[in-house]
């Protein structure tokens, strides 16, 4: 049994259910996330587990208790907001203060716990500021502050970084990570970035449409995604149509580009002649040169070339696919002009035939 | 940072129109302060002695804190069931929400008249013993004065943000404690505002009160408008200097108090 688990929740507002028939348990102490496109139901599955909104069917329980109509304040769950929600008629002490204030706690022991709470989110000396006066990645901190203080059983985060700068994100995601490492909260993630999800989480649950399309570890879900959205969604991808030549079991063959390449299959009951996409991710293809040597996976010619410092990213056209390609940049590589002829290699277990 | 400057066009219109709406202001205040036995624009001559007659005058000082009360007591209820009413029109998904709205806010867009007349005529009907007594009279100014409590209250909720309540619930705070310690504060200013419209619009009210006051008990506007059908005495003048004078005092109060929060807010920050 799951720490946290939804069983059948379906939520609609008027006619178009937010979420459907959601089936998810996460573990204790888990970092999971919920990963989709804008509107797929991400905050409607949050704010369904913290208790603003009731699911129009289905249950939630948490520790094996059902807590589907339980009040927010009666369910010991944490929630930052996209917007931080710092109340702004209260200073920074006050805020994180709201919830021991609320259970009662003595001053003393308050004083305590809020300076504790400051010093853990790097905050001391900022008690007496003012919402207004703190930056985005301040007021982060404070929020996390003021649900942590509490020592809620689950976290829970809405998109927390999408309203800070590049570089702030960068910082914020790691630190964020390390702190829910180190006090070993179950904390579910909704985002919309696949970065910070892959960098982030234990588990990812890919939602597209109120649905749940893939559940799978970062490694999982990007390596062997299941349907062409997910693909698309998680990295960058190359996503060729095809047939599939040959299927034996998880393994086969697919024709693309005039040629026939080695490929997992996504799924297992494909069959041969059936239509496919195959997968391959830009940063596991290897560009040559052409020579007659050796056998490549592909062969084409080099439509275009960007530079991106770290990368160089060339666009290859073979036999009218277009695919991407990413080389690091190192001197000892062979520097490919437009118009040049190149073969494309990758390791068998590379490409994906998706269904 | 340098002013931006507004067409001249605009600032035109805008002073015509400002003199426009104060011109009677200063007409009335003119007239009360006449030394002429009549009232009359321009005076005949400036002096106090139509003011010496309200302040002595047995039926405008009292017709004067009647109407006091009646704001007083009117700006109270407006301010309670107003706000409530935003609350409930800005957070309950009920359908013909936007009729609803528009029904509680109908009032101040009918003409006065229709209210006073409809409500004269229900209390008559419904024979509650309603009709020409204060508690009638105070009904009417509420119904009155609501929508504009309404109106604030709403605005001040569009612009705040739900996620606050949230918060303070799922930190453990009941629906009610949410609501008193941290919704209630950030829409206090446009509760504020809400009650002294309320008051105002009760203080300064004709139609409702013309059909509705009882004998006995005359709100100021109703004693103004009685003795000038008789006699053409500036001590109405005189008396609408003192109305005057309380709006706008209540008004400059409001903003003071609306300003030195925020001054006060200001400073705790640093
Ligand atoms: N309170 C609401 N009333 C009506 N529709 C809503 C409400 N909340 C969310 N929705 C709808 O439900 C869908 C999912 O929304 P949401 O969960 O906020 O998506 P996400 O957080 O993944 O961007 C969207 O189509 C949105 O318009
Ligand atoms: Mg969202």
């Amino acid at each position: 049994m799951s720490f946290v688990e939804f069983r059948g929740v379906t939520k609609t507002f008027g006619r178009a259910p937010a979420v459907e028939q959601l089936d998810v348990g996460i573990a204790q102490g888990e970092f999971f996330s919920l990963l989709g496109p804008s509107g797929c139901g991400k905050s409607t599955t949050l704010r369904m587990l913290a208790g603003f909104i009731a699911p129009s069917t289905g249950s939630i329980h948490v520790q094996g208790r059902d807590i589907t109509h339980l009040p927010p304040e009666k369910r010991d769950i944490g929630i930052v907001f996209q917007n931080y929600a710092i109340f702004p008629h209260m200073n920074v002490f006050d805020n994180i203060a709201f919830g021991l204030v609320e259970r009662g706690e003595d001053a003393a022991t308050i004083r305590r716990k809020v300076g504790a709470a400051l010093e853990q989110v790097g905050l001391s000396g900022y008690d007496e500021r003012f919402e207004r006066e703190l930056s985005g990645g301040q007021k982060q901190r404070v929020a996390l502050a003021r649900v942590l203080v509490i020592e809620p059983h689950i976290l829970l985060l809405d998109e927390p970084l999408s309203a800070l700068d590049k570089k702030m994100r960068e910082e914020m995601k790691f630190w964020i990570k390390s702190i829910q490492h180190s006090i070993g909260i179950t904390t579910i993630y909704v985002t919309h970035d696949q970065s910070e999800a892959l960098t982030m989480s234990d588990r990812i649950a890919v939602m597209d449409r109120g649905r749940v399309l893939q559940i799978g570890s970062p490694v999982e879900i990007y390596e062997q995604p299941r349907s062409r959205f997910i693909a698309e969604f998680i990295g960058e991808s190359n996503l060729l149509p095809g047939r599939l030549a040959r299927a034996d079991g998880t393994t086969g063959a697919v024709e693309v580009a005039g040629a026939q390449v080695p490929a997992r299959l996504a799924q297992p009951g494909l069959s041969t002649g059936a239509e496919v996409a195959f997968l391959i991710r830009p940063e596991q293809i290897r560009l040559e040169p052409w020579s007659a040597d050796e056998a490549p996976m592909l062969t084409g010619k080099v439509a275009d070339e960007t530079y991106q410092g770290a990368l160089r990213r060339y666009r290859i056209d073979a036999a009218g696919q277009h695919l991407t390609v990413e080389v690091p940049n190192r001197p000892e590589l062979a520097q490919l002009p437009p118009g040049a002829d190149v073969q494309l290699y990758w390791r068998p277990e590379s490409g994906l035939a998706l269904a | 940072m340098t002013e931006r400057a507004i067409p001249w066009p605009m600032m035109a219109l805008a002073v015509v129109g400002f003199a426009y709406m104060l011109l009677p202001i200063f007409v009335v205040v003119l007239a009360g302060l006449t030394a002429g036995e009549f009232l009359t624009f321009p005076p005949e001559g400036l002096s106090l002695r139509w003011v010496a007659a309200f302040l002595q005058s047995e039926k405008y000082l009292s017709a004067f804190f009647f109407s006091f009360r009646l704001a007083l007591m009117t700006m109270v209820v407006a301010t309670i069931l107003g706000t409530a009413a935003a609350l409930f029109l800005a957070r309950s998904n009920v359908v013909g929400k936007a009729a609803l709205r528009a029904f509680f806010l109908s009032p101040v867009v009918l003409p006065g008249v229709v209210v006073g007349f409809a409500l004269f005529a229900f209390f008559i009907y419904s024979g509650m013993g309603l009709s020409r007594t204060i508690w009638g009279l105070w009904i009417g100014h509420i119904l009155y004065s609501t929508p504009y409590v309404i109106g604030t209250v709403g605005a001040a909720l569009a612009a705040y943000d739900d996620s606050l309540e949230e918060a303070a619930r799922s930190l453990g705070a009941s629906p009610w404690r949410a609501f008193r310690k941290v919704t209630l504060p950030n829409i206090s200013q446009g509760i504020q505002a809400g009650s002294i419209f309320a008051f105002i619009v009760s203080f300064g009210q004709f139609e409702v009160s013309l059909f509705l006051s009882a004998p006995n008990a005359e709100p100021l506007p109703i004693a103004m408008y009685n003795s000038l059908r008789y006699q053409f005495d500036p001590s109405a003048a005189a008396a609408g200097i003192f109305a005057i004078t309380l709006v706008i005092a209540s008004v400059l109060l409001t903003n003071r108090l609306v300003n030195i929060r925020r001054l006060l807010g200001r400073q705790q920050g640093q």
